[in-house]
Parts: structure tokens; C-alpha cells; sequence
């Protein structure tokens, strides 16, 4: 199997879980984003040599997984997929930032190493809190969420329509691909051939862009994506909002890390 | 005036890059009327029916519909009364889940939830489908796709139904379950469809296109016995009755 095709099969997984139904998932998708953006915007605020603060964070990503009954092992794997591109980002800093800041056993460890295990670790709490938000809520639930905050509709219906066209697109890339598989009698894809395949996905999908607005017209579309299911923000979500922000404003003031590392010497002493 | 009447008068239609396409379509479908529209590849069928829901506007010629006549102000009324089921229910299904995209429609119709609701229960009953509303769409199999992109149609209580290829990429039973379910619907239909044997079962009236003109227009039984005309215009006579002598 492709690596295309297995990740188009993760993209169904994440799907069966939305579907679970525990208390966390009956929650209103609005009390999970606003509780996952609190989280998202106090662990970037940390200053970027920050380590030991960051770490109590990680309550967050596996309370949700716990709650929603996602599986460890498929989030690992979906933040190592992407992985490459965090540490793409901070692999420059070791070598642009050689101030020793502190030393490990005799090992001066310079600025730049710490604050590339600072983007890691960010990365990490980040990806996996957005994904677990995305397993206990649904992609779709998600969309309504941010719609029901005011997201300019333009943008939530986009967003809609990319995740339900994805697969399509997956399929149409895939017969493509095997299309062309099945008569290069093991050559790699020249160029000229990578051109031709991509230009041809665009076509279609012009195409197809064209009559899904067709049919979206022919049903009275006008703009808006309407809602079935009617929303309700009660006092369970306003608990988990309350409770987590301010979680996360405790953790942002107090570095809890350095705190139990400093009880625990002095215990010690 | 009839909601259901059809009646299309010299429509011609040329595209952007200068293929003619329809060069002077006339017919007239009145009430409840099952009329297939059956022609070569590139015939103007596909041309014709995207007029029939104003994604297209007639270069010359009219198209009336009910007592509308078709221009781009009453494109909103004309897709009130007509319900086009795509030939690919992947472009017709575009919500996250099959209860979802049957309520669409009736939601944009301004019908508060509660009756939406009702409508999308009653729509997916009338195509056997109602353990689907909650499946995402795009893990159905073909059958239960084109089960649910005619529920998002019917919800909408359309008085002319127009199908494009209904029966493309089914398989032999799910096919003959279309075929019965359709014959259920009292609705003016208008089928497009290479299957000349479906045209059999459900159509006793069909207009052949040929070069984006009527090349026949007339009851389905003695269209589809002249052998001639078919031959004529890239067609085959139907697999049931070659094998029994023309009536």
C-alpha cells in the first residue's frame, strides 16, 4: 500500500473516533476550542529557552485522550508524521546560536539546542492538542464550532468542503498514480510525467469544483453552510472552559516543574 | 397552469469555445410524464438538463417551466420545482453526513430544523435508506450513494425530477432496485441514460437527441423498434427486445 493510500485510511480513523460517544464528546464542540485555544496561545507565550514550565502542560493533549477514549498510539504516530516539519523549522537554531546556557555533567549545552527542544516540545503539545480536539470533537463539529463564534462563513465553509473533498481527491490521486504505475514498468516519475499528473489533478478537480457548485446551487445554496443539530452551551461547558483556562493561567505563572524539583531536593537536603 | 409542465421552444446553446451543443431544442412534458432523453456522447444531453436546472441559460429559445419561463432572476424559483439527482453522487454530496446533506436543501428552503428533520426521515424512508442518516457520505458504496443523492433531491419536494445516468456504475441488483423505487414516484420525470433497457421499465415516452436536435420524439416502444433511427443516431436497440421480432 502507498504511503498515500495508508494515510488516506488514518484519515477515516480519525473520524471513527469522532463518532465515540463519551461525556467528553457530548460536549459542546465551542467548550473544546475555546479550551484548546486558551491552550494553544499560553504555551506559545513562553519565552523561547522555556523547557521545564512547558512540560506540566502535557495534562491537556492526555487528559482529551483519556476523556475521549483516543488511543495513545495513534496520536504518537500522527505528530511524528508531522514531525519533519517542526524540526525543519528549529534545526538552524543549534548553529546560529552557539551561547552556552547551561552545562549538563561538564557539557556546555549552547542556547540554540535548548530552544530547538523548546520548538519540539511546543510542536508537540500543539499538534497533539489539536488532534485530540479534532478525535473528540469531529473535523465537521470543529467548523460548526468556529462558525458559531463568528468565523467569517467564507472561511468555515472552505474549510468544510476541503476535509469532505479530500478523500475524493485522495481517490482521483490515487487511480492517477496507479494509472500510471501499471504502464511505467518500474521507472520513476520523470519530470515532464510529474507535470503531466499534476496538471491533470487540477483539471479534474476544476471539473469537479464546478459541478459540486452546481449541485450546492440546485439546492439553494447562497453562501451558507446551515446547521441541523441545534447548539447548546451549558453549564458542563462552561465548567470545562473556566476550569482548563484557568488551569492554564496557573501554569503560565507558577513553573510547577521547577517548583516539584525544588520540593523534592529539599526533601533530599 | 400545471407546476409540472416542461416546455422547451427552439433552445439553442453554444459554448465558450464554439462547440454548438443544442441547436434548436423543442419539446413539451406536462404532468407526471416519464420521458427519457437518450442520445450519443456528446448528443446534448448533458447540455440540455443543465438547463433544465438554470446552471446554463438558453443563448436563444425559451425554457418554461411550470409558468416560469427560465432566465437568471427566476433561476431560484426554477430549482424549487426541479430536483436534479448528478450523475456522480460524489459531486452531489458534499455534507459531512447523509442526514446532513439531505437537510440541506430544505434548510436553505428557510424550513425550521424540526421540519427539515421530518423531511429528511421521510425522504431517506421513500429510498430505503434510513439506517444511513448518520454514515459520513463518502464511505457508502455505490448503491447507497445514489440512494442518498436522490433522498437530498426528494427532500426537497420537487414536482419535476431529472436524473442524469441513474443507473451508471450500479450493479445488477442495486440497479433493479433503483429501477423499482423510481417506478414508485409520481413525480414528471426526466431521465437521461445510455440504459436503454432501464428506458424500458420506467419511460413510456423518449426524445432521442442527435447533434443538439430532437431526432425523435415519441412513445418509447416504436423508438425503440426502429432499427434505422437508432443506427442513425449511435444508438443500440435494447438487449430485450433484440431477440424477439419487432411488434
Amino acid at each position: 500500500m502507498s504511503a498515500i493510500e495508508s494515510q488516506f485510511f488514518a484519515l477515516g480513523e480519525t473520524d471513527r473516533l469522532a463518532r465515540q460517544d463519551t461525556p467528553l464528546h457530548r460536549l459542546d464542540g465551542r467548550a473544546k476550542l475555546l479550551a484548546t485555544l486558551a491552550f494553544l496561545v499560553t504555551v506559545v507565550s513562553f519565552d523561547r529557552y522555556e523547557l521545564s514550565a512547558l512540560t506540566p502542560f502535557v495534562v491537556f493533549p492526555v487528559a482529551l485522550c483519556l476523556g475521549g477514549n483516543v488511543p495513545g498510539r495513534w496520536l504518537w504516530r500522527k505528530i511524528l508524521f508531522a514531525a519533519p516539519f517542526a524540526v525543519l523549522i528549529g534545526i538552524f537554531n543549534p548553529l546560529l546560536d552557539r551561547q552556552p546556557l547551561l552545562m549538563i555533567g561538564g557539557l556546555p549545552i549552547s542556547g540554540g539546542w535548548i530552544s530547538f527542544a523548546s520548538i519540539l516540545l511546543r510542536f508537540t503539545l500543539t499538534v497533539a492538542a489539536a488532534l485530540a480536539l479534532t478525535a473528540v470533537t469531529g473535523f465537521n463539529n470543529v467548523c460548526l464550532a468556529l462558525r458559531r463564534l463568528g468565523v467569517p462563513r467564507a472561511f468555515v465553509v472552505q474549510l468544510l468542503l476541503l476535509h469532505r473533498y479530500l478523500f475524493v481527491l485522495v481517490e482521483e490521486t490515487m487511480s492517477l498514480v496507479r494509472a500510471r504505475a501499471l504502464r511505467s514498468c518500474g521507472r520513476g516519475t520523470s519530470l515532464r510525467e510529474f507535470g503531466s499528473l499534476t496538471g491533470h489533478l487540477l483539471l479534474r478537480t476544476l471539473d469537479r469544483a464546478q459541478r459540486v457548485h452546481q449541485a450546492m446551487s440546485c439546492r439553494g445554496f447562497a453562501g451558507a453552510m446551515p446547521a441541523l443539530r441545534p447548539a447548546r452551551f451549558g453549564g458542563r461547558e462552561i465548567v470545562f472552559v473556566l476550569g482548563w483556562t484557568s488551569l492554564f493561567v496557573a501554569l503560565r505563572w507558577v513553573n510547577v516543574s521547577r517548583w516539584l524539583g525544588a520540593t523534592v531536593l529539599g526533601w533530599w537536603s | 397552469m400545471s407546476h409540472h409542465l416542461v416546455e422547451a421552444r427552439e433552445l439553442h446553446f453554444t459554448y465558450p469555445d464554439g462547440t454548438p451543443a443544442l441547436r434548436g431544442v423543442s419539446f413539451r412534458i406536462t404532468h407526471g410524464e416519464a420521458v427519457a432523453l437518450v442520445g450519443a456522447n456528446g448528443a446534448g444531453k448533458s447540455t440540455l438538463l443543465q438547463h433544465l436546472t438554470g446552471c446554463l441559460l438558453p443563448a436563444a429559445g425559451s425554457l418554461l417551466i411550470g409558468d416560469v419561463y427560465l432566465d437568471k432572476k427566476t433561476r431560484p424559483v426554477i430549482r424549487r420545482t426541479v430536483g436534479m439527482v448528478f450523475q456522480d453522487p460524489d459531486d452531489q454530496l458534499f455534507m459531512p453526513t447523509v442526514g446532513e446533506d439531505v437537510a440541506f436543501g430544505p434548510l436553505n428552503l428557510g424550513l425550521p430544523p424540526a421540519e427539515a428533520q421530518r423531511r429528511v426521515r421521510e425522504a431517506l424512508a421513500a429510498v430505503g435508506a434510513e439506517h444511513l442518516i448518520d454514515r459520513p457520505s463518502y464511505k457508502l458504496s455505490g448503491g447507497e450513494k445514489r440512494a442518498a443523492s436522490i433522498a437530498t433531491v426528494l427532500a426537497m419536494s420537487p414536482n419535476i425530477l431529472v436524473l442524469d445516468e441513474p443507473s451508471s456504475n450500479l450493479d445488477p441488483r442495486g440497479r433493479r432496485l433503483l429501477i423499482e423505487m423510481l417506478q414508485t414516484f409520481t413525480h414528471t420525470k426526466i431521465i437521461a441514460t445510455h440504459d436503454l433497457d432501464l428506458v424500458l421499465d420506467l419511460c413510456p415516452r423518449t426524445i432521442v437527441l442527435h447533434r443538439g436536435i430532437v431526432a425523435a420524439d415519441g412513445p418509447t416502444e416504436a423508438i425503440m423498434n426502429d432499427e434505422a433511427l437508432l443506427r442513425e443516431c449511435r444508438l443500440e436497440k435494447p438487449l430485450r427486445l433484440q431477440f424477439r421480432p419487432a411488434t
